[in-house]
């Protein structure tokens, strides 16, 4: 015999002069009002129709909200008047997944955060994993690490270019960009072994050395990729609609900025030379020269022009991490089993999209006691609902693909 | 036998189409075969003494009947140009180059499921596509494709035509309201909102090139363009041809203003709930419309079937076959054969590796296409409304290509761009060209 | 590490550390009750000396015995990390200031610390589920958290699979029979 299940408090009894069950008489069952009475009072307040007003249920499945996102929109005709965004379609647990995990296999569990940028995950947590064991990773280490993440920071902007135009309607820079990012990913597949999840770095330095295919792909690519991403840009740098659509819109001045807890180019195009490859050096930046572009504007186009011009910075890092390149060892001497001190480590570094970072608690045992990962799509995609509102709903999705969410970061 | 033995629901379908179609054409033909030996003769009297009935409905039949290759055919322009821009590959596996591609696009939405949401307005929701899809076919209609080849020469064809062209805007209003969707219903009144406002610069940009004219009939338009080029109304009419193309643009529903089904936004507007066949017609209307316009565009400002130069037509070659006697009868015997021989012998003798059958194959193919090549010919130089409708579609379909390149490259606009860029700009354009228009035709004529 | 801004933290908050002030590697940790986080917080955030403006992160943490908050700041002022760890909340009924009123940011995080421990923060105005349904009952990360009472409790308890809901509608009437009366 089994006794009923304990969720009755799904058929809770709701007062009938309740305005969401008038609405929900009046408009059938589509709206998409949750049914159960409202937790907060910002919950109440949003899911409260004013005059002439209407929901309109963005996602899990609509084609442009880079993933599976739901954002309930409420509308005043096309005007966005408030948003509430739904988030957890693709939690996966990751941090309750590596407190089960030994520290190795940690690393790929972060992988997959935001599959666009995976070493960028993976770098926070290797770094404060070294931090709990002291450990010092070769100098040739460092340097290959820096080499494949600014690969990686290629080709997540060169994506994103794509995005950006595809969400105002333009189908041809995405496939563009694709070119971009498919020869980056052949040659990480060649460095790493795998074209999207790289897991590729491991405690103490990286899991396998250059090789010849690596770098004669590299090479090959190096001589022509400015050519070929200035032809990528030409597509929208100089197309009127795209800047007049872009221009002034979804502005952030630099107070708002910092207050949303916001971080790398979203912030940078709010005029504030944040880059924790400067501000908060690890690895070998201090010995690599490479400039920080900001914008004063903070609107959808600086957000676009700032991760423009960090292309460019990634290939000069890239040229010089080349031409620096040292011999020697690509692993620390390690024991298989790890065991740390008990202690506390935080580990940040600058992704394509802000500080992804990583905060172990270690308690003495071969696996983390607790693993904070924290991830800067997450941040930045609460931005949207002080900048959207006020906005056109097309307005409203170039917004949103301006601040550069992956929705596998956002939801862990 | 054992077919006609089961029943009928155990069939195959190829069984079931046969059993249904075969016996009700089996009865249609003797009904006609009565129909003719025992009213035969006032029908014929009735359809002479009313020759406009019979002209109306061929040509109503024959726009019905070319809507659907046209579509395809812009279908598969638009899959395969905007994939070589895209620098992928495109459809390549139906028909040669994939050129088969939209055929089974169309097979697709027929084979679907035909399906209304729960809350639709069911009879609106039907309607909808029909209204969209049959002003585009009636648009059609006085488009002249060629010196005499167009449905009807009407005095007032501008006006029909455009009467008729607005109101597509009701079937997408209907398809977006009926849909019980908010998102169709935006996609409604975004289309309602566009079409009402480009309609205005549309049309006025227009007049000017009907004070030259001084006629609607779209037939005396194009007549009054003959000659050489320079005598297109686009060198007298530049400003009116640009204000029209972008309006025109905008009434296709055409990037960068096709916001009424902007996917990136409102999911694909008003046919966000539409499927198999209703959504077909929508995706056919879109299409044709877009022929339409080019066709417009060419009609009123580049000429219609009017060559660039004088036309040297028609020629008639005073080819008389039936002087060569019993000879005729030989040369058909005898040339095929010997013309499929000789196009096959290089095949043949340069290629060691290719058998001879493969060579005659070759051969025949090649010696088929001579003889379509060399009737086509004929017929272009001898018959001037053959020449007359390759012009036409060749100009249409140079602008089809534009349309099709600028979905390519172009981002989409705003809405409030679109309606600003509407009212702010492209109005008082078009009444300043109509004003010059006026004002040199006073200054001319005096 | 940074032994300037230990001094600085030393002569400021001095009375209200809770724990000595730990430094190691590039990151400097401070201990404080959770009544004086809005107080300390701002502090860091406004005064000249310290300027932390940049909240890099906020997380929850069960250590077992008690809950925390942990926050990470970062500075121009100084080279180190700053960790203000809330300590002491109460297993039972954790609650802790909400730092939204500086950093606005700081919203979903706190959601996520909600959602993840149950610690309430004072002072947020959407403090509800973020990734978890909101008929959820359980908090994944606490270290209590045990999965079979976390299935019996969790709102897909006793729902059957999709293949079970239906009888197929082809079925023999045996077939059907047997099902009814099983």
């Amino acid at each position: 015999m089994t006794a009923a299940p304990p969720h009755d408090h799904l058929h809770r009894e709701v007062p009938s002069d309740d305005p969401r069950v008038q609405l929900d008489e009046a408009a059938g069952t589509f709206e998409p009002v949750p049914p159960y009475p409202p937790r907060t009072e910002r919950e109440a307040e949003f899911y409260t129709l004013g005059d002439g007003e209407m929901f309109i249920n963005m996602g899990p499945q609509h084609p442009s909200t880079h993933g599976v996102l739901r954002v309930v929109l409420k509308l005043d005709g096309e005007n966005v008047v408030d948003l509430d965004p739904v988030l957890g379609y693709l939690h996966r647990g990751v941090e309750k997944l590596c407190e089960n995990a030994d520290y190795h296999h940690t690393i790929a569990y972060l992988d997959p955060l935001e599959y666009i940028s995976s070493l960028f995950c993976e770098w926070p947590g290797v770094l404060a994993f070294e931090k709990l064991l002291d450990v010092e990773v070769p100098r040739r280490a460092e340097y290959i690490r820096v080499l494949a993440t600014e690969l990686n920071r290629i080709l997540s902007h060169s994506l994103f270019m794509g995005w950006m135009a595809l969400d105002l309607g333009g189908l041809t820079p995405i496939l563009w960009s694709f070119i971009e990012r498919d020869e980056i990913a052949e040659m990480l597949a060649s460095l790493t072994g795998q074209r999207l999840l790289f897991n590729y770095l491991r405690i103490g330095g990286v899991n396998g050395d250059l090789n010849h295919d690596f770098m004669s792909r590299l090479g090959d690519w190096m001589t022509r990729a400015t050519t070929q991403i200035d032809n990528n840009l030409g597509l929208l740098n100089q197309n009127e609609i795209f800047v007049r659509r872009m221009r002034g819109l979804g502005t952030m001045d630099k107070e708002t900025a910092f207050r949303m807890a916001m971080t790398g180019p979203n912030l940078r195009a709010s005029g504030v030379p944040l880059d924790f490859r400067r501000a908060h050096p690890y690895s070998v930046f201090p010995e690599l020269e490479f400039d920080i572009p900001t914008r004063d504007e903070g609107d959808c186009l600086a957000r676009y022009l700032v991760r423009i011009d960090e292309i460019k910075q990634s290939l000069r890092i890239i040229d010089q991490c080349l031409h620096n390149m040292p011999d020697g060892p690509i692993m620390a001497k390690l024991p298989r089993l790890l065991r740390p001190r008990p202690g506390r480590a935080y580990a940040a570094v600058e992704g394509p999209r802000g500080q992804y970072a990583a905060y172990v608690i270690s308690d003495g045992t071969d696996q983390p006691f607790r693993m904070r990962i924290h991830d800067p799509s997450f941040v930045h995609l609460q931005a949207v609902g002080t900048l959207m509102p006020g906005h056109l709903i097309a307005d409203a999705m170039a917004v949103m693909a301006s601040l550069d969410p992956i929705m596998g970061g956002v939801d862990k | 036998m054992t077919a006609m033995a089961r029943s009928f629901s155990r069939l195959t379908l190829g069984g079931k189409i046969l059993f249904t179609l075969g016996p009700i054409l089996f009865l249609l033909t003797i009904g006609l075969v009565l129909l003719i030996a025992i009213a035969g003769k006032p029908i014929v009297d009735f359809l002479a003494t009313n020759i406009w009935l019979v002209r109306f409905v061929v040509a109503a039949t024959a726009v019905l009947l070319m809507s659907v290759p046209t579509a395809f055919l812009i279908i598969y322009m638009e899959m395969k140009i905007i994939a070589l821009m895209n620098l992928r590959i495109g459809p390549d596996r139906v028909g040669p180059f994939g050129s088969l591609m939209s055929v089974i696009h169309g097979l697709k939405v027929l084979a679907k499921e035909d399906f209304s949401p729960t809350g639709a307005d069911r009879l609106v929701f039907t309607l909808a596509p029909v209204a969209v899809f049959m002003s585009t076919i009636m648009a059609l209609l006085v488009l002249p494709f060629a010196p005499g080849l167009f449905g009807a020469d009407m005095n007032i064809g501008l006006l029909y035509l455009f009467a008729v062209s607005g109101l597509s805007v009701v079937g997408l209003l209907m398809a977006g309201w009926s849909s019980f969707n908010k998102y169709s219903l935006l996609g409604g009144l975004r289309s309602a909102a566009q079409v009402i406002s480009y309609e205005i610069p549309l049309i006025l940009s227009v007049v000017g090139l009907l004070l030259l004219a001084g006629t609607m009939s779209l037939n005396q338009i194009v007549v009054k363009q003959g000659g050489w080029f320079w005598n297109w109304y686009v060198f007298q009419q530049p400003l009116g041809a640009l204000i029209f193309f972008i309006a025109a643009t905008a009434e296709a529903n055409r990037t960068p203003f096709d916001l009424t089904e902007a996917d990136s936004e409102i999911v694909a507007g008003f046919a966000t709930e539409y499927s198999g066949m209703r959504f077909g017609f929508f995706f056919f209307a879109e299409y044709v419309n877009v022929f339409v316009v080019s066709g417009l565009i060419v009609t009123l400002f580049f000429g219609g079937w009017n060559a660039p130069f004088p036309w040297p037509w028609p020629i008639t070659l005073n080819i008389d076959p039936g002087s060569l006697g019993l000879g005729l009868l030989f040369a058909i015997l005898i040339v095929p054969p010997l013309l499929i021989l000789a196009l096959a012998a290089p095949f043949y003798l340069g290629r060691s590796s290719m058998p001879w059958w493969q060579a005659l194959i070759i051969g025949f193919v090649l010696f088929n296409l001579l003889v379509i090549v060399a009737i086509t010919g004929w017929a272009f130089v001898s018959w001037n409304w053959v020449a007359g409708l390759m012009v036409f579609l060749g100009k249409s379909y140079l602008f089809v290509f534009t349309f099709v390149w600028m979905r390519g490259t172009l981002p989409r606009v705003r809405i409030d761009q679109l309606m600003g860029f509407a009212w702010k700009w492209l109005l008082p354009a078009s009444l300043l060209n109509l004003f010059v228009t006026a004002l040199a035709l006073v200054v001319v004529n005096k | 590490m940074d032994a300037a801004l230990k001094r600085r933290l030393q002569a400021r908050f001095g009375e209200r550390l809770t724990a000595p002030i730990h430094q190691r590697h590039d990151q400097t940790e401070i201990r404080i009750g959770p009544g004086d986080v809005p107080d300390v917080v701002r502090t860091l955030h406004d005064e000249a000396d310290f300027r932390f403006i940049v909240l890099a992160d906020l997380a929850g943490v069960d250590t077992g015995s008690v809950m925390q908050v942990v926050y990470h700041l970062w500075s121009e002022t100084s080279s180190d990390w700053l960790r203000v760890i809330a300590d002491g909340l109460s297993r039972e009924d954790p609650r802790v200031p909400s730092v939204t009123f500086l950093w606005k940011g700081a919203e979903w995080m706190e959601r996520e610390a909600y959602d993840m421990f149950g610690i309430t923060f004072e002072g947020n105005r959407d403090l509800r589920r973020i990734y978890m349904p909101p008929d959820y009952q359980s908090f994944p990360l606490r270290k209590d958290f045990f999965l079979p009472d976390d299935a019996a409790r969790s709102p897909g308890a006793g729902v059957r699979h999709m293949e079970q809901s239906h009888t197929p509608t082809n079925a023999k009437a045996a077939t059907l029979i047997r099902k009814t009366r099983a």
